[in-house]
This record gives C-alpha cells, structure tokens and sequence, in this order.
C-alpha cells in the first residue's frame, strides 16, 4: 500500500513538474506571440541547400528531410569506414612489427584526445580548403578530379528507363539470398567449404549484367569534365561532407581500435596457441579464431561507438554541412519557433537512437541465443 | 620507487624466461625486419610516419607564424575576464595547487598503506613523477613561452613548489580516502570563491579555457550527486521510479550534445515563469552539460552498483539494516570505489566536448582561438591553422595526460580487487 | 557514523558551491524578483505600445546589458587585452554614458545570429547592437524595436579580379559564400532565383571560416553587406594580391540599415536609447568633438546650449526623455561625435577605410538627420 502510494506521489510530482514546464512554455509562447503548434513545419524554407534538389520555396519539413537523409549518408558510411579503419588499427596495435605498433598506439593516443569538433574543423580548414582551386584542379587520367571544390569520380548516369531494370535487380537479389540459404545448409549438412559469398555474390553480378544489357543499357557511366568554376557529370563529394566523414571516421576508428585491442587480448590465449598448433597461418589464426570470437565480445562497447557516431554528425554544423541539426538552426535563424524546433530535432536523434539499440539488441541476442 | 616498501612479500610474478640483452642489430631484425612481410611494412610506416613529422615540424617551427598565439594568450586563457582582476585567478591557482597536490599525495599514502596492510598487491611504480607530470608539464612550458612573462613564470613557479609540498604533506599525513575528497572539493570551492567572492567576476564573465575548466570541473561534479539519484532509481524496485528514471536517461543518452545545448541555448529561458529573469547562457550552458552529463553517470554508477555482490545486501539485511543504510552504508561506498575510471573517463570527454559551447556562441577556448583571427591586425591571413593547433594542442595535453592517470588507476583498482 | 558525516559535509559543500554561484548573480536576482511583478505586466502589455520601466531598472542595476557581435571587424570584436572594440560597441558605451553617466558600465553579451532575437525577449539584454537589419517581419513578429539607424549598409557581392565578373548574371553555376542564418542569405536565394542563375551557396554562421574559404577559393564570390566585404578587400593580405585583386561589384543586391534594437512595448526606453544614439549625429552637425567639448560648453548659441544641457534663460532645457540635462555632454565626452565613431572604427583612421558614402550628414549629401532637438 504504501509503496503504492509512494509511486503515486512520485509520479504526481513528476507530472506535476512537467506539465508547470509546459504551461509556461505556452505561456511564454503565446506572450510574445510565437506560433505554438507545429504549423511552421508548412512554412516554406527561403534558404537553398547545397548538394540537393531542394528548392527554397519546398516547406521546413521538406528541409528536415533532406537534413535527415544527409545525416544518414554521413552516419552509414562513416560506420563502415570507420570500422574498417578500426579493426585495422586496433590489430595492428597488437603487430609484432615495432613500428606498426607504435604508429598506431600514436594514432589512437592522438586522435582520442582531442574534441572531435576541433578534428573536423580542422580537417575542412587544414586539409580539403588546401587542395588546389578549380582552375588549378588535379587530373588524374581524366577519370578523378581533385579540387577544393570536391573530389569527383566516374559514376552512373540515369538513361532511358530504369523500372525494368530496377525488377531485375530485385530478382537477382531475391535469387542471391536464396543461393545464400542453399550454400548455408548444404554447409551445415555435408560440412562441404559454403564459398556462399562468392555464389551469392557471383549470382547477383550476372544477374545485373545481364538485366543491364537486356533492358536497353539504363546506365551510362560519366566521367567528371572540369569546367571554370565547377565540374559536369560525375559523383562529388563536396569538401565539406568529406571533413565530416573524415573526421567522425578518424575519431571513431581510433576508439573502435581500442575496443578491438581489448576483444583480442581478451580472447584467451591457449585459443591461438591451439590455432598454432593445428598448424593455421597467421592470418587464418586470426581470422577463423581470434577474430570471431573477440567479435562477439566487442559488439556492444562498439555498436556503442556506432551510436556516437551519429549523434556526432550533428558537429556538421561547424563545417556547414547541412545535416539535420544545421538545418534546425539555420531554421530555427530563420525565424522557426526555436521550442517546437528543438523538440522536433530530439525526436529525430531519438528515434535513430532507438533502433541501432534494438538493431544491436537483436544481433546481441541472436549470437548469444547460439550459445557457443 | 615502489620497491623501498618491501615489508609485505609481493605475491611473486609469474616465472619470466630470462631478458637477453639484443644489440641494436638484433632488436631491428627482430622487431622491423622479421619477414618479407614485415620488411615492406616497416620500410611503408618508416617513410608515412617520417613524412607525416616532418610535415608536422616543419609547420610548426619553420612555416607558422606564432605572433597571434603570443599576443592573445590572456586572451586565450581568460578572455573577457576583466584584466585588473588577473590577481585573482593567480590566487585561485594559488590555492588549487596545493590542495590538488595534498589529495595526490595522500592518495599515494594510502595505496601505500593499502599495500602494506597486504589489502593490495604491490605495483611497482615504473614512471617517474617527472614523466608522469610529462604532458601536463609540456603544456605548461608551452603556454610560458607564449607568455614570454616573468611575472607568469614566477607564479606559476610558485604554484608548482607550494603543489609539490602539498603532496608531501599528503604523503605524511595521508588522511582516509574520503577526507581526501574533501580537502580536494574544498581546495576547489575555495579557488572559486577567490575568483567569484567580495566583489570578483561572476562566471558570465569568464572566457577562454578558464572557462573550459569551469563548464567541464562544475559540469561533473554538479551531475555527480544528480546521476547517482538516477542510478538508484533505474535499479529501484518501483516501476514507476524506474520508468521515470530509465526514461530520462535514455532521452539524453538518445540525443546529441549539441541539441542538448540548443535547449539550453533557446528553450530553458521558455521553461520559466514569465518575469523571472532568465539565466546567463554560461548558467544555461552548464545546465545543459550537467543534465547530459547525469545520464551517463547515472549508468557508470550502474554498472558499479551491479558489481556489488548480492550477498552484501543480503547480509546487511540479515543484520536488520533499513533499505535507506543499506543504500547509503553498504552498497554506495563499494560501487563508488569501483566507478572512479569511469568518472575520469567520463570527465575526459566532457573536458573535450566543452568545445561545443562554441556552437551556442560562449567564449570558450575553441571559441576565442576562432575570433581572434578576427582582429584588425591578424584578419584575412589564414591564421585560423595556427589558432586551431594551439586549442588542439591545449586539449591534447589535457585529456591526454588525463587519460594515462586513469589508465593507472584502473591497473591499481582492477589489481586490488584480485 | 563517520560516513554519514563525511556525506553531509559534502553535501554541505556543494550547498555552499550552489549558494556561491547564486551570490556571484546575486545582484541580477534581486533585481530579477524586485521587480518580477512589474515585468509581468508589461510583458503582457506585449506590442501594444504602454509605459515600461526599462530605464529605471537599467538606472538601478547600475549596468547596461548590451548584446552584441564578438567577431565582426570594425564593428564588434574583442582585442588582445579581451575588451570590446567597434562601431556598434562604441553606440553600446554611448547609451550607457547617457543613461549612467558610465561609458565602461556595460555588461556585453556576446550573441550568435540565432540567439539575438530571442536573448531580446527574453531580457537577457536590455539594447541589441549588433549588425542587424532593420526588416517588417523582424519589427513585427519577433518583437523588437528598431531604432535610429546607425548604419546604412547594402548586401554587396565580392569578387576576384581575375574572375572578370562583371553581374550577379555572369555567375552562373558559381559557388558563393554566404553568412548563414541572416537576411543576406534569404536575399541572395531570392535575388539568384529571380535571375534564374544556378549557384551553389556556402553558408556559414560566422565569417572566419567563409573568408578563409574565399581566401583559398573554395568559393568564386563572397555576399556580405557591403562595409565587411570592404573590409576584408582592404585587408587582403599582400601574398594574396593585396585589395587590388579584389572587386566589390557596383550592384547592391538590397538594402541593410542597421541600427539599435529594443523590445517592444517600452517607449521610455526606446526614447533613451534613440536619443542616446542620435546626440552623437546632432554634435557632428554642430561641429561638437570629444576634444572641443569643453569649449562648446561656453558656446554663446542657444541650441548648442540647449543640446548640452547648459541653462538657457536660467533653466537647462528637459526634453522629458528621462535622461539627465548633459546627456549629450557625457555621450561626446565619452565616444565623441558620430564622425569620430566612424572614423575610429570603420572609416579612414581604421584598418576598414571606409568611405562615408551614404553615412554622411545630410549637409554633406548623405542620409544621417538628427531630428531638431528642441
């Protein structure tokens, strides 16, 4: 009974509290006559977006989509980078070569100690400004183009239809998935070598070959022609998002490694002697052995890391990258209600928050339910 | 060092094979040139890192022009912090040394007494104080020769010799951990009243990294109290106290910094009543930090009450203790202890993320290095490079030092629960 | 036993640190709950005009809170000893010499382009100088007040001179720096969009980052008022191509007068602030400088008599403002005239050299006019 009433007196006041906070949000709100919904979100932008089809006239909410997709773009291939620079690094501060070792002890003792804010200024202002301007841009075979105004490579260029194609595709990945599932348990019956990914993988490519010539060639690859002030055709990467990748890569990697340093260290010893002694090489040893097992340990500290990372991003403000926290506060400059808009910004962090821990949950929970 | 206190007989190490003393040529062959393989990585790394340094120094002895570090330093280290109130900050750091160097030294006494009651393994002290101090020392020297001031050099002299007898008292004194705590937080409090108190400068009106080391020292140790509250809470046995707890503290692990920072930029003014007069963005700034910051306390606390072995709690209640001294008597006291490296840890990267009050505007380190290039004399030459290593330099050192004497004391404490 | 003891004396503790850093607002807080009733009700009194009691407060708190810009050159910045420097800064001391008789009573508040408006209604400062375009929108619905305007500035576009950009025309498909979260980005979308040019803007909230970005040509052009650009241009450094590889195109893509801003609602305090601002207009009209003024105050001419507050007819004139007699006295004594403010900070005796252009008197065909003061 009394714990009862306790909690109800808890939540009374807690609600209390919160419900105070929100009348005088409304309040305040309403006494300098700040719309108090959400209607802004229909508002139309007035700003430009760089890198995007975003026109000024499209609503706040339009622009916050755009923000949304750009912190995505950052924030996956920032992870993959990011872990592969890790796991390189975090092994080979376990070299044997002294050098290697101690070059990446230096690299982790570096990069971890310094505010990441300051790494990703640094890399827009110190690195990518610095490279050659337009006019003076780098060449390389005619197929790269390296400037202070991004660096631009050969890409696909939409032709023609691409729906049929896009169905081909789709059946070549439905068809791969099924390969997968076949090689795995004809694996698990015979115990035969899977090679699963090269079936898979071999089976996709031919499919998409083949899809690209039988629908008409719906792509054509273009090669970046620099122009005076800008380069046509091509994939640019403007500077300003390559020094936020680089940056939350190169801060993120340097904490991953660490992660994977104590996963290995972790992994016991007899492991890899016993490895030895089956008579595996060094890269065998560590990549049907160690590697494996220190996975399963590391997945929580870095699916952690993974979560800083995105939460991370947010720092493209400092180099105007417009992810989504720039655009609130270009919005929020723009005259947007600063409250609503906030609120607006957390929800969305939160949800991207939320489902890396339940996609990390469900992993977690999947390799420990094998109960090796 | 450690080895004068042989009064307990060390558990003995494990037997080593016999160091053989390699020659130089030895070492290489073994150490770079073991194989094929090897050879290619060390002559790649060789040249990478070679170039990589030389780059580096040639910057920054050679190319870099320093003239704008030189003549901003106070700038840099307190900003707008009035100039004929300089004297106070000095008294400040003239109490902070000492009473940081009596909490190390008693610290050490009582890991030395630890070891000889046989309550702690011996570990045998391989650094020397020297280079322990070593980044911190660098920093220092750094920022002296910037100054290129007697008076500075003979403070802070000062400051070094009345620290270093601090630690000796500590060491001879060498009160219980707790006490220690307090003679620190006192030592602290005391520096701030110095600058603060009978008329001094408000922290509004701090800057620079003076004002980096208030928002990161009052940030954690504000959201301490508050994240162990949260802590309890999570592992409380009401639903609701949990729920309320848990939510809390998934919402701020949920979201960047910097909006937590924008709310309290924009929002917390929205928060009060009409007519009481809003906070100064430094207050809001530090409300910001302190709420973030009490999340991710409250779950390193977690974790320690975690490790705090059942049976405690069920021989305190066998014993017929209240709910409220088991919590305070028996389970806090154990968990904190565990938690320390953590809290560091967590000090760390709230020492680095302070740069991000920068965003909200507030004339911290980053901050100030930004706008100085901005002044008639620097503007348009690309100073920013050399502004922005410095602030670099200046974390670097911090959290660097910082992060090795955690690393030490996690060695101590993981050694000292076996 | 122990434990509990060493937990209160610790929590005793942090009650002290709390207390100590309430003390150290102390002052604000006084002020903040004498006054809290009155604030509430002319807070409600939201646009519509009705006495305030802004300037007895500022009077009473014996500082002026100003809220500024800390990295704007020539108009607000922070030296190396950490003061505040520049045009509007020297406007911030000349409101607080009238209203205090103090040039040095200011507390400056540092603001981003984001926070200013809101850190005005949320009283966090008491007078906003800080480069801000006078617009309907800003004066209608973020509940401010423009006064006097101390500026008159145009958005201009900065090109190099090798470029050969003559028109916002010829930049088509151009990336151009931009300051975010101003009126000239919005201008610059709107005004490209009407042309129908493509570019690529490059925004960022403060300007270091942009001219570092124009210094290493990230980006072709750089759109800013005008008087920063010059700015900028007159500095370029040498190893650059010094000014005269610059070029500030004739075009002005809008108007920015930028003046003080206060809140809404408080028409004695706009009066003081105005009044404040436009005496340093109205002693460059009457020839009155921080370094004649002392003979200016035995002038034989009534309105120079008038103006400095000296007894016409046995009386010193009051004009009901609110503001002591020699108000103007202490404003010139303490920035000098309007002329000695520009040419301090942004014209000819500046690192800007600016020219007056529009700045001028109106005797001089410029747009500066202070209403008669009788």
């Amino acid at each position: 009974m009394l714990r009862f009433v306790g909690q109800a007196v808890f939540l009374a006041a807690v609600l209390g509290v919160l419900l105070y906070l929100l009348d005088n949000v409304v309040y305040n709100l309403e006494r300098l006559g700040i719309p108090t919904g959400f209607d802004y979100l229909d508002q139309s932008a007035g700003f430009a977006i760089p890198d995007s089809d975003f026109r000024s006239s499209q609503s706040l909410l339009d622009a916050l989509l755009v923000g949304v997709q750009n912190t995505v773009k950052v924030s996956l291939i920032g992870i993959v980078l990011a872990t592969v620079l890790g796991v390189v690094i975090g092994v080979a501060r376990l070299s044997t070569n002294w050098l290697v070792r101690r070059a990446a002890a230096a690299y982790v003792e570096l990069f971890r100690n310094v505010p990441v804010l300051i790494i990703i200024i640094f890399f827009w202002l110190g690195i990518f400004l610095r490279l050659p301007p337009i006019t003076r841009a780098t060449e390389i075979l005619d197929l790269v183009v390296l400037s202070n105004r991004g660096l631009v490579i050969p890409w696909f260029e939409k032709e023609g239809s691409g729906a049929a194609f896009g169905l081909v595709a789709l059946a070549g990945l439905v068809l791969a998935v099924v390969v997968w599932v076949w090689r795995t348990r004809r694996f698990d019956r015979t115990g035969q070598p899977h090679h699963r990914f090269l079936w898979a993988g071999g089976v996709l490519v031919a499919m998409l070959a083949v899809g690209f010539f039988a629908t008409g060639r719906p792509w054509v690859i273009t090669t970046p022609e620099r122009g005076e002030l800008a380069t046509a055709g091509g994939f640019r990467l403007a500077p300003e998002y390559a020094a936020l990748l680089l940056g939350l890569t190169i801060y993120t990697a340097s904490h991953i490694a660490e992660i994977v340093r104590g996963s290995i260290l972790a992994v016991s010893r007899g492991q890899s002697e016993a490895a030895n002694a089956v008579g595996l090489s060094d890269f065998q040893r560590l990549r049907f052995v160690v590697l494996p097992q220190a996975f399963r340990i590391s997945i929580p500290p870095v699916a952690n890391q993974y979560l800083n990372l995105v939460k991370n991003s947010s720092l493209g403000v400092a180099v105007s990258y417009y992810e989504v926290t720039k655009i609130t506060q270009v919005s929020i400059s723009q005259r947007a209600p600063a409250v609503q808009a906030i609120l607006v910004l957390m929800g969305i962090y939160l949800v991207f928050s939320l489902s890396i821990a339940a996609v990390t949950n469900l992993i977690n929970r999947r390799l420990t339910l094998k109960g090796r | 060092m450690a080895t004068r206190i042989d009064t307990l007989e060390p558990i003995p190490a494990p037997e080593r094979p016999p160091q053989r003393r390699l020659s130089p040529r030895e070492w290489a062959r073994e150490n770079l040139f073991g194989s094929w393989l090897d050879t290619v990585l060390t002559v790649v790394f060789g040249l990478v890192v070679a170039w990589l340094v030389y780059r580096l120094g040639k910057f920054v002895f050679v190319d870099a022009r320093w003239e704008i570090i030189e003549r901003n330093i106070t700038n840099l280290m307190v900003s707008r912090f009035p100039r004929d109130e300089l004297w106070r900050v000095w008294a400040a750091l003239l109490v902070l040394g000492p009473s940081l160097g009596f909490g190390a030294g008693s610290a050490a006494a009582a890991r030395r007494r630890e070891a000889e009651e046989g309550r702690a393994a011996v570990v045998p002290e391989r650094a020397s104080a020297l280079r322990r101090l070593g980044p911190l020392l660098l920093l220092v020297g750094v920022l002296l020769w910037f100054a290129q001031s007697f008076q500075a050099t003979l403070l802070t002299l000062a400051v070094g010799v009345l620290g270093v007898a601090g630690y000796l008292l500590g060491r001879r004194v060498a009160l219980s951990g707790r006490r220690t705590a307090l003679v620190v937080l006192l030592g602290i409090a005391a520096a701030y009243v110095v600058v603060t108190g009978f008329g001094g400068v408000g922290w509004e009106d701090w800057g620079g990294f003076m004002l980096t080391i208030l928002l990161a020292v009052g940030g954690i140790l504000l959201a301490f109290p508050f994240g162990v509250l949260l802590a309890l809470g999570r592992r409380s046995s009401l639903p609701v106290v949990r729920a309320v707890c848990v939510a809390y503290i998934e919402l701020f692990r949920g979201v960047p910094l910097i909006a937590v920072l924008f709310m309290g930029a924009f929002m917390i003014g929205f928060l009060l009543p009409a007519g009481v007069e809003r906070p100064s963005l430094v207050t809001r700034a530090l409300i910001a930090l302190v709420l973030f910051t009490a999340a991710y306390v409250a779950e390193i606390v977690r974790g320690g009450l975690q490790g705090v072995p059942a049976g405690q709690v069920e021989a305190a209640q066998a014993l017929g203790l209240s709910h409220f001294r088991i919590t305070t008597r028996i389970v806090l006291p154990q968990a904190l202890r565990t938690v320390i490296p953590g809290l560091v840890g967590q000090f760390i990267s709230l020492f680095k993320d302070t740069s991000l009050v920068a965003i909200i505007g507030l004339t911290e380190l980053l901050n100030v290095s930004r706008n100085i290039t901005a002044q008639p004399d620097f503007i348009a030459q690309g100073l920013i490079v050399e502004t922005l290593l410095f602030a670099a330099f200046v974390y670097w050192t911090g959290a660097y030092w910082m992060s090795r004497e955690s690393q030490r004391l996690e060695r101590r404490l993981g050694l000292g629960e076996r | 036993m122990r434990i509990s003891k060493v937990w209160l004396l610790a929590g005793a503790l942090l009650a002290v640190l709390v207390l100590a850093a309430g003390c150290s607002l102390g002052d604000d807080d006084d002020n903040g709950n004498g006054e809290a009733a009155g604030d509430t009700g002319q807070a409600e009194a939201g646009g519509g005009g009705g006495g305030g009691n802004l300037l007895a407060e500022v009077q009473d708190r014996g500082t002026l809170r100003c809220g500024v810009n800390d990295a704007v050159p020539g108009f607000g910045f922070q030296d190396e000893a950490g003061e505040f420097q520049g045009f509007d800064i020297d406007f911030c001391r000349a409101v607080a010499a009238a209203v205090l008789g103090d040039p040095e009573a200011v507390e400056f508040r540092p603001l981003t382009a984001e926070q200013r408006f809101t850190a005005l209604q949320g009283r966090e400062v008491d007078v906003l100088i800080r480069n801000t375009t006078w617009t309907s929108s800003r004066d209608g619905t973020e509940g401010a007040r423009f006064l006097y305007t101390t500026f008159y500035d145009g958005q201009g576009m900065m090109v190099r001179e090798d470029s050969g950009y003559e028109s916002l025309e010829d930049m088509d498909g151009e990336t151009i720096c931009v300051l975010s979260g101003t009126t000239t980005e919005l201008n610059l979308e709107s005004r490209m969009q009407a042309l129908g040019v493509n570019y690529e803007p490059l925004a960022f909230e403060d300007n270091e980052p942009l001219q570092e970005a124009f210094v290493q040509e990230r980006c072709g052009a750089w759109t800013s008022d005008k008087s920063q650009l010059a700015g900028v241009r007159s500095n370029f450094p040498e190893d650059q191509g010094g000014p005269e590889s610059l070029v500030i195109l004739d075009e002005t893509m809008s108007k920015e007068p930028l003046g003080p801003v206060v809140r809404d609602g408080d028409d004695t305090w706009a009066d003081a602030v105005n009044w404040a601002v436009i005496a340093t207009v109205q002693a460059e009209e009457f020839g009155i400088t921080s370094e004649n003024i002392d003979e200016q105050l035995e002038s034989e001419d009534p309105e120079i008599q008038r103006f400095l507050g000296q007894p016409v007819e046995g009386e010193p004139f009051d004009s009901g403002l609110g503001l002591p007699a020699d108000f103007a006295v202490q404003v010139i004594r303490a920035v000098g005239n309007y002329g000695e403010i520009y040419d301090r900070n942004v014209g000819e005796g500046s690192a800007l050299e600016l020219p007056r252009d529009f700045n001028a008197l109106w005797t001089d065909g410029g747009l500066h006019q202070a209403p008669p003061y009788r």
